[in-house]
């Protein structure tokens, strides 16, 4: 086989596309020959700076919630949940957050059902000033049953190891949370798509195939609020 | 409830995968509002012919709608027809590609000089690539797509998937090492 013939194989041989003896017969010549093999690592090479730095790029959240919203089952004739979402505004969000924190502050814990709330965090940025919340939160309503779903960048502060822009870790917050009756769950989908495994993320973490479809899941069958921090 | 249980099915095998569909979109759009409305649309779509999905997995066939949808909007906008021949030199930058095309690139950069690639450059360069290649590296390398898959998106035979990203490895090589030149001798 010439070197040229050779030379179309390499991509497929990259790839693992080519069969077990085109991959042996290929494996032979790059043994004797410098040339291919200098191409065969410059093609590694490509490979390694295309997946540092070409990525892809997650779906927008509004993106998200539009597309959630085309299918999202309607209730007892009203605006489905996904409706709801599409429509609220970030700075909607925000005042419905406001109020609903000023009526918790000032108002003595309701009986009757708990609260149950889904936080959504999605970037590394805000974890520090969700957890932060999360603690106001659960001093408001020591009652209220929460459940932080990380997912996109949102899944950092559950890796191991991990530590806010101050340097400080995230691990210990976590822990004192879950001691406090908060569950973490981590998307699988996220950690996959960015080449990670479970063992990374701190144990005290739990890993769902996907953390946009728990949110789902939560909100539809569960009951929970939605809350994006 | 047949609808009900089409949602759940859509919902359970298509929608986990709109990060993916974003993605490819983002890719060949190049256009973050663009793209968005080329994945809104995509899954209408995929929503509308999803009973003539079969199996369980449901990434490859997404990302065949998505790429549908994409080229269809590109259409509708350029009435140049199939966006993959032409060469944006607007996304390419002037300094890196003066030369106007990259046949015109110096050859064989080492690959010590590749892994140094910048991000923006890698970027600038994967996004210069005629769609047909662009598409067939994003699919490789950032989807993780096997070569079957890859033909079944793109709907061509496995041999022309192995041609194309040879050949779209091969501009990748040029237009990077021509514009690590450019900045190796200070322009």
């Amino acid at each position: 086989m010439s070197c040229k013939d050779n030379a179309k194989l390499l991509d497929g041989y990259l790839d693992g596309e080519l069969d077990l003896p085109a991959a042996l017969a290929l494996e032979d010549h790059l043994q004797s020959c410098g040339q291919c093999k200098a191409a065969l690592e410059r093609l590694r090479a490509l490979r390694s700076a295309l997946r540092r730095h070409a990525v892809l790029e997650a779906a927008p959240d509004a993106l998200r919630k539009r597309v959630a919203a085309q299918f999202a089952p309607r209730r007892r004739g009203g605006l489905g949940w996904g409706w709801g979402l599409a429509l609220a505004t970030p700075g909607m969000m925000a005042l419905v957050l406001v109020a609903w924190l000023v009526l918790a502050g000032t108002q003595p814990p309701a009986a009757g059902p708990a609260t149950r709330i889904v936080y959504h965090i999605s970037s590394t940025a805000t974890a520090r000033d969700a957890l932060r919340n999360l603690g106001n939160h659960l001093n408001a309503t020591p009652h209220a049953k929460v459940i932080v779903v990380a997912h996109n960048e949102g899944v950092n502060f559950l890796l191991r190891g991990a530590r806010d822009a101050s340097g400080e870790a995230f691990e210990p917050a976590v822990e004192s949370f879950i001691g406090r009756g908060v569950e973490f769950r981590v998307c699988f989908n996220t950690l996959e798509r960015r080449g990670l495994g479970g063992g990374q993320v701190i144990p005290a973490a739990k890993l769902v195939p996907s953390g946009i479809a728990e949110i789902g899941r939560l909100q539809t069958e569960e009951g929970y609020a939605y809350m994006r921090l | 409830m047949l609808d009900e249980a089409k949602r759940g099915r859509f919902e359970r095998l298509v929608l986990p995968h709109l990060d993916a569909a974003y993605g490819l979109a983002r890719w060949l759009m190049r256009d973050t509002t663009q793209a968005e409305d080329a994945v809104q649309e995509a899954y209408l779509r995929a929503y509308r012919f999803f009973g003539t999905f079969r199996g369980e997995d449901a990434r490859p066939w997404i990302l065949g709608v998505v790429r549908n949808a994409c080229y269809s909007l590109l259409a509708r906008e350029r009435r140049a027809g199939p966006p993959a021949q032409a060469f944006d030199e607007e996304v390419h930058g002037e300094e890196a590609l003066a030369a106007g095309t990259v046949v015109r690139f110096p050859v064989d950069p080492e690959a010590a000089a590749i892994q140094r690639a910048e991000r923006e450059q890698l970027q600038a360069c994967l996004s210069a690539l005629p769609g047909e290649y662009r598409e067939a590296i994003v699919l490789r390398e950032l989807h993780g797509c096997s070569y079957r898959e890859i033909a079944q998106i793109v709907d061509v035979p496995i041999g022309t998937v192995m041609s194309r990203l040879a050949r779209a490895r091969k501009l990748l090589q040029r237009s990077l090492s021509a514009q690590m030149q450019d900045r190796g001798t200070g322009t």
